[in-house]
Protein backbone atom coordinates (compact mmCIF):
# COMPACT_ATOMS: atom_id res chain seq x y z
CA UNK A 1 0.00 0.00 0.00
CA UNK A 2 1.39 3.33 -0.62
CA UNK A 3 -0.43 7.01 0.65
CA UNK A 4 -0.01 9.79 -1.02
CA UNK A 5 -1.07 13.05 0.88
CA UNK A 6 -0.79 16.63 0.40
CA UNK A 7 -3.40 19.60 0.37
CA UNK A 8 -5.72 20.55 -2.41
CA UNK A 9 -4.32 21.49 -5.98
CA UNK A 10 -0.70 20.36 -5.12
CA UNK A 11 -0.94 18.02 -7.62
CA UNK A 12 -0.64 14.50 -6.08
CA UNK A 13 -2.48 13.14 -9.11
CA UNK A 14 0.40 13.95 -11.29
CA UNK A 15 2.78 13.17 -9.01
CA UNK A 16 1.41 9.44 -8.67
CA UNK A 17 0.76 9.00 -12.31
CA UNK A 18 5.25 9.97 -12.95
CA UNK A 19 5.90 8.30 -9.79
CA UNK A 20 4.05 5.03 -10.08
CA UNK A 21 3.33 4.83 -14.11
CA UNK A 22 -0.12 4.90 -13.60
CA UNK A 23 -2.75 6.29 -16.64
CA UNK A 24 -5.72 8.05 -16.16
CA UNK A 25 -8.17 5.09 -16.42
CA UNK A 26 -6.04 3.32 -13.81
CA UNK A 27 -7.78 5.54 -11.13
CA UNK A 28 -11.01 5.14 -9.03
CA UNK A 29 -12.77 8.24 -7.56
CA UNK A 30 -13.23 8.30 -3.76
CA UNK A 31 -15.89 11.26 -4.48
CA UNK A 32 -18.35 8.64 -5.78
CA UNK A 33 -16.42 4.98 -6.07
CA UNK A 34 -18.73 2.25 -4.42
CA UNK A 35 -16.96 0.24 -1.46
CA UNK A 36 -16.61 -2.94 -3.92
CA UNK A 37 -14.74 -0.93 -6.22
CA UNK A 38 -12.58 0.67 -3.59
CA UNK A 39 -11.44 -2.94 -2.72
CA UNK A 40 -10.58 -3.79 -6.27
CA UNK A 41 -9.02 -0.13 -7.39
CA UNK A 42 -5.69 0.36 -8.97
CA UNK A 43 -5.72 3.47 -7.20
CA UNK A 44 -7.65 5.76 -5.48
CA UNK A 45 -8.21 9.42 -5.24
CA UNK A 46 -10.10 12.09 -3.10
CA UNK A 47 -10.69 9.63 -0.30
CA UNK A 48 -11.51 12.50 2.06
CA UNK A 49 -14.03 12.55 0.06
CA UNK A 50 -15.36 8.88 0.06
CA UNK A 51 -14.86 9.56 3.93
CA UNK A 52 -17.46 12.47 3.89
CA UNK A 53 -19.77 10.79 1.82
CA UNK A 54 -19.45 7.36 4.54
CA UNK A 55 -20.43 10.05 6.98
CA UNK A 56 -23.10 11.53 5.51
CA UNK A 57 -24.91 8.22 4.70
CA UNK A 58 -24.03 6.70 8.13
CA UNK A 59 -21.29 3.85 7.38
CA UNK A 60 -19.28 2.73 9.20
CA UNK A 61 -15.68 3.49 8.89
CA UNK A 62 -13.86 1.66 11.44
CA UNK A 63 -11.76 -1.03 10.07
CA UNK A 64 -11.23 0.19 7.00
CA UNK A 65 -7.70 0.65 6.89
CA UNK A 66 -7.02 -3.28 8.00
CA UNK A 67 -9.62 -4.03 5.41
CA UNK A 68 -7.73 -2.40 2.52
CA UNK A 69 -4.43 -3.47 3.27
CA UNK A 70 -5.69 -7.27 3.64
CA UNK A 71 -7.79 -6.84 0.40
CA UNK A 72 -6.28 -4.65 -1.72
CA UNK A 73 -2.97 -4.49 -0.28
CA UNK A 74 -1.42 -2.83 -3.72
CA UNK A 75 -3.38 -0.05 -3.87
CA UNK A 76 -1.71 3.27 -4.31
CA UNK A 77 -4.24 5.78 -2.41
CA UNK A 78 -4.47 9.69 -2.61
CA UNK A 79 -6.27 11.74 -0.02
CA UNK A 80 -6.10 15.25 1.12
CA UNK A 81 -4.92 16.54 4.16
CA UNK A 82 -7.58 18.60 5.53
CA UNK A 83 -6.63 20.01 9.10
CA UNK A 84 -4.45 22.25 8.98
CA UNK A 85 -7.17 24.99 9.28
CA UNK A 86 -9.09 26.81 12.31
CA UNK A 87 -11.92 24.39 13.63
CA UNK A 88 -14.40 24.74 11.61
CA UNK A 89 -17.94 26.31 13.10
CA UNK A 90 -19.93 23.23 11.60
CA UNK A 91 -20.10 20.22 13.45
CA UNK A 92 -20.21 17.86 10.27
CA UNK A 93 -17.11 19.61 9.12
CA UNK A 94 -15.06 19.04 12.17
CA UNK A 95 -16.08 15.56 12.34
CA UNK A 96 -15.20 14.96 8.62
CA UNK A 97 -11.62 16.29 9.02
CA UNK A 98 -10.75 14.69 11.65
CA UNK A 99 -12.16 11.13 10.58
CA UNK A 100 -9.97 11.63 7.43
CA UNK A 101 -7.42 12.23 9.40
CA UNK A 102 -7.29 9.83 11.74
CA UNK A 103 -7.76 7.21 8.69
CA UNK A 104 -4.76 8.96 7.01
CA UNK A 105 -2.71 8.11 9.96
CA UNK A 106 -4.01 4.36 10.28
CA UNK A 107 -3.18 4.33 6.58
CA UNK A 108 -0.21 5.01 7.07
CA UNK A 109 0.71 2.90 9.98
CA UNK A 110 -0.17 -0.23 7.28
CA UNK A 111 0.99 1.85 4.27
CA UNK A 112 4.91 0.71 2.87
CA UNK A 113 5.44 4.08 1.97
CA UNK A 114 4.14 7.49 2.58
CA UNK A 115 4.86 10.52 0.18
CA UNK A 116 3.67 13.66 0.82
CA UNK A 117 3.27 16.37 -1.67
CA UNK A 118 3.78 20.27 -2.16
CA UNK A 119 3.56 22.30 -5.03
CA UNK A 120 4.19 19.17 -7.04
CA UNK A 121 6.60 18.22 -5.21
CA UNK A 122 6.36 14.76 -3.99
CA UNK A 123 8.94 14.00 -0.36
CA UNK A 124 8.84 10.13 0.42
CA UNK A 125 8.29 10.97 4.35
CA UNK A 126 7.87 6.57 5.09
CA UNK A 127 9.22 3.97 3.30
CA UNK B 1 14.76 20.69 26.47
CA UNK B 2 12.52 22.61 24.79
CA UNK B 3 10.13 20.42 22.29
CA UNK B 4 7.33 21.97 20.26
CA UNK B 5 5.34 19.65 18.02
CA UNK B 6 3.16 20.72 15.78
CA UNK B 7 0.56 19.58 13.00
CA UNK B 8 -2.70 19.52 11.85
CA UNK B 9 -6.23 18.57 13.50
CA UNK B 10 -6.14 14.41 13.23
CA UNK B 11 -2.18 14.42 12.50
CA UNK B 12 -1.34 12.28 15.40
CA UNK B 13 0.58 14.73 17.14
CA UNK B 14 -0.84 14.32 20.27
CA UNK B 15 0.17 10.65 20.23
CA UNK B 16 3.72 11.84 19.21
CA UNK B 17 4.56 14.47 21.70
CA UNK B 18 3.08 11.96 24.50
CA UNK B 19 4.96 9.15 23.12
CA UNK B 20 8.18 11.63 23.52
CA UNK B 21 7.17 12.94 27.04
CA UNK B 22 7.29 9.17 28.37
CA UNK B 23 10.39 8.03 26.81
CA UNK B 24 11.77 11.30 28.49
CA UNK B 25 10.46 10.75 31.65
CA UNK B 26 11.77 7.04 31.07
CA UNK B 27 14.98 7.88 30.68
CA UNK B 28 15.49 10.59 32.92
CA UNK B 29 13.91 8.83 35.73
CA UNK B 30 11.42 11.77 36.49
CA UNK B 31 7.55 12.39 36.84
CA UNK B 32 5.32 12.76 34.04
CA UNK B 33 3.13 16.10 34.19
CA UNK B 34 0.50 16.46 31.56
CA UNK B 35 -0.77 20.36 31.49
CA UNK B 36 -4.15 20.11 29.75
CA UNK B 37 -5.36 23.57 28.14
CA UNK B 38 -8.21 22.51 26.91
CA UNK B 39 -11.97 23.99 28.39
CA UNK B 40 -14.66 20.92 27.38
CA UNK B 41 -17.52 22.52 26.22
CA UNK B 42 -20.79 20.22 25.33
CA UNK B 43 -20.98 16.69 24.40
CA UNK B 44 -18.47 16.88 21.05
CA UNK B 45 -15.90 18.98 23.79
CA UNK B 46 -16.58 16.09 26.78
CA UNK B 47 -15.75 13.29 24.12
CA UNK B 48 -12.40 14.80 22.43
CA UNK B 49 -11.14 14.95 26.47
CA UNK B 50 -12.38 11.46 27.18
CA UNK B 51 -10.85 10.55 24.07
CA UNK B 52 -7.06 11.80 24.88
CA UNK B 53 -7.59 10.47 28.43
CA UNK B 54 -7.86 7.02 27.11
CA UNK B 55 -4.55 7.57 25.08
CA UNK B 56 -2.45 9.18 28.11
CA UNK B 57 -3.98 6.33 30.76
CA UNK B 58 -1.68 4.13 32.30
CA UNK B 59 1.12 5.92 31.03
CA UNK B 60 2.24 7.59 34.53
CA UNK B 61 0.51 11.32 33.54
CA UNK B 62 -0.45 13.37 37.14
CA UNK B 63 -3.19 15.67 34.97
CA UNK B 64 -3.41 19.19 35.66
CA UNK B 65 -6.09 21.50 33.91
CA UNK B 66 -4.94 24.84 33.91
CA UNK B 67 -7.04 26.87 31.73
CA UNK B 68 -5.43 30.55 31.51
CA UNK B 69 -2.72 32.26 33.35
CA UNK B 70 0.15 29.15 32.95
CA UNK B 71 2.97 31.26 34.48
CA UNK B 72 1.42 30.59 38.42
CA UNK B 73 1.54 27.51 37.71
CA UNK B 74 3.29 25.29 40.00
CA UNK B 75 4.64 21.72 40.23
CA UNK B 76 5.23 18.92 42.97
CA UNK B 77 8.58 18.27 41.12
CA UNK B 78 11.09 19.36 38.59
CA UNK B 79 9.89 16.40 36.05
CA UNK B 80 8.76 16.12 32.03
CA UNK B 81 5.80 18.29 31.40
CA UNK B 82 3.70 18.14 28.21
CA UNK B 83 1.47 21.01 27.39
CA UNK B 84 -1.20 20.73 25.76
CA UNK B 85 -2.42 22.79 23.15
CA UNK B 86 -1.45 26.38 22.33
CA UNK B 87 -4.28 26.88 20.49
CA UNK B 88 -6.70 26.16 23.43
CA UNK B 89 -4.48 28.39 25.50
CA UNK B 90 -4.11 31.01 23.25
CA UNK B 91 -7.65 31.50 22.44
CA UNK B 92 -8.79 30.87 26.58
CA UNK B 93 -6.00 33.69 27.19
CA UNK B 94 -8.18 36.06 24.23
CA UNK B 95 -11.98 34.59 24.76
CA UNK B 96 -12.65 33.53 28.34
CA UNK B 97 -13.60 36.69 31.05
CA UNK B 98 -10.27 35.61 33.58
CA UNK B 99 -8.18 35.74 30.47
CA UNK B 100 -5.54 38.17 29.49
CA UNK B 101 -7.18 39.55 26.52
CA UNK B 102 -4.90 42.09 24.14
CA UNK B 103 -1.81 40.50 26.99
CA UNK B 104 -2.67 37.10 25.39
CA UNK B 105 0.60 36.93 23.56
CA UNK B 106 2.52 37.71 26.49
CA UNK B 107 0.68 35.71 28.54
CA UNK B 108 1.45 32.83 26.93
CA UNK B 109 4.91 32.74 26.54
CA UNK B 110 5.61 34.04 29.76
CA UNK B 111 3.41 31.09 30.72
CA UNK B 112 5.79 28.56 28.74
CA UNK B 113 9.33 30.18 29.80
CA UNK B 114 8.15 29.96 33.59
CA UNK B 115 7.12 26.16 32.71
CA UNK B 116 10.30 25.46 31.12
CA UNK B 117 12.18 27.36 34.39
CA UNK B 118 10.27 24.46 36.19
CA UNK B 119 10.74 21.12 34.35
CA UNK B 120 13.83 19.19 32.92
CA UNK B 121 12.07 18.80 29.79
CA UNK B 122 8.89 20.52 28.22
CA UNK B 123 6.88 19.40 25.73
CA UNK B 124 4.61 21.61 23.89
CA UNK B 125 1.76 20.56 21.77
CA UNK B 126 0.63 23.39 19.00
CA UNK B 127 -1.55 23.62 16.01
CA UNK B 128 -1.45 24.13 12.28
CA UNK B 129 -5.22 26.49 11.72
CA UNK B 130 -2.83 28.45 9.27
CA UNK B 131 -3.02 26.32 5.77
CA UNK B 132 -6.83 26.57 4.60
CA UNK B 133 -6.92 29.96 2.81
CA UNK B 134 -9.80 30.91 4.37
CA UNK B 135 -10.01 34.85 5.49
CA UNK B 136 -12.12 34.89 8.51
CA UNK B 137 -13.74 37.68 10.34
CA UNK B 138 -11.47 40.30 12.48
CA UNK B 139 -11.50 38.40 15.65
CA UNK B 140 -10.73 34.94 14.24
CA UNK B 141 -8.25 36.65 12.15
CA UNK B 142 -6.40 37.86 14.65
CA UNK B 143 -6.30 34.67 16.89
CA UNK B 144 -4.35 33.05 13.76
CA UNK B 145 -1.79 35.87 13.66
CA UNK B 146 -1.55 35.68 17.62
CA UNK B 147 -1.02 31.74 17.65
CA UNK B 148 1.01 31.89 14.65
CA UNK B 149 3.95 34.46 16.51
CA UNK B 150 3.44 31.90 19.67
CA UNK B 151 4.70 29.42 17.11
CA UNK B 152 7.24 31.36 15.94
CA UNK B 153 8.61 32.67 19.36
CA UNK B 154 9.23 29.32 20.68
CA UNK B 155 10.28 27.23 17.69
CA UNK B 156 13.16 29.97 17.93
CA UNK B 157 13.64 28.96 21.43
CA UNK B 158 13.35 24.91 20.94
CA UNK B 159 15.77 22.58 20.40
CA UNK B 160 13.41 20.77 18.47
CA UNK B 161 10.36 21.42 16.47
CA UNK B 162 8.35 18.63 15.02
CA UNK B 163 5.88 18.67 12.40
CA UNK B 164 3.33 15.69 12.32
CA UNK B 165 1.62 14.54 9.40
CA UNK B 166 -0.27 11.01 9.07
CA UNK B 167 1.07 10.14 12.69
CA UNK B 168 4.56 10.64 10.95
CA UNK B 169 7.29 13.16 12.70
CA UNK B 170 8.81 15.15 10.14
CA UNK B 171 11.92 17.12 12.34
CA UNK B 172 11.83 20.66 11.47
CA UNK B 173 14.65 21.70 14.01
CA UNK B 174 16.60 19.15 15.36
CA UNK B 175 19.11 21.04 17.98
CA UNK B 176 22.10 18.57 19.94
CA UNK B 177 21.03 14.97 20.88
CA UNK B 178 17.71 14.42 20.16
CA UNK B 179 14.44 11.76 21.34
Amino acid sequence: MILVIGGAFQGKKDYAKEAFFLADEDFTDGACCSEEELYQAKAVVHLHEYVRRCLQEGRELTGLADSLVKQNPDIIILANELGSGVVPVDAFDRSWRETTGRLCCELAKRADEVHRVVCGIGTVIKG
Amino acid sequence: MLILVTGGSGSGKSEYAEGIAVSLAERDGLPLYYIAAMKPYGEEGKRRVERHRRLRAGKGFQTVERYVALKGQELPEEGVVLLECLSNLTANEMFEPEGAGDGTEEAVLAGVEALSGRSRHLVVVTNDIFSDGITYDEVTGLYQERLGHINRELAARAEQVTEVVCGIPLQLKKEGSMI
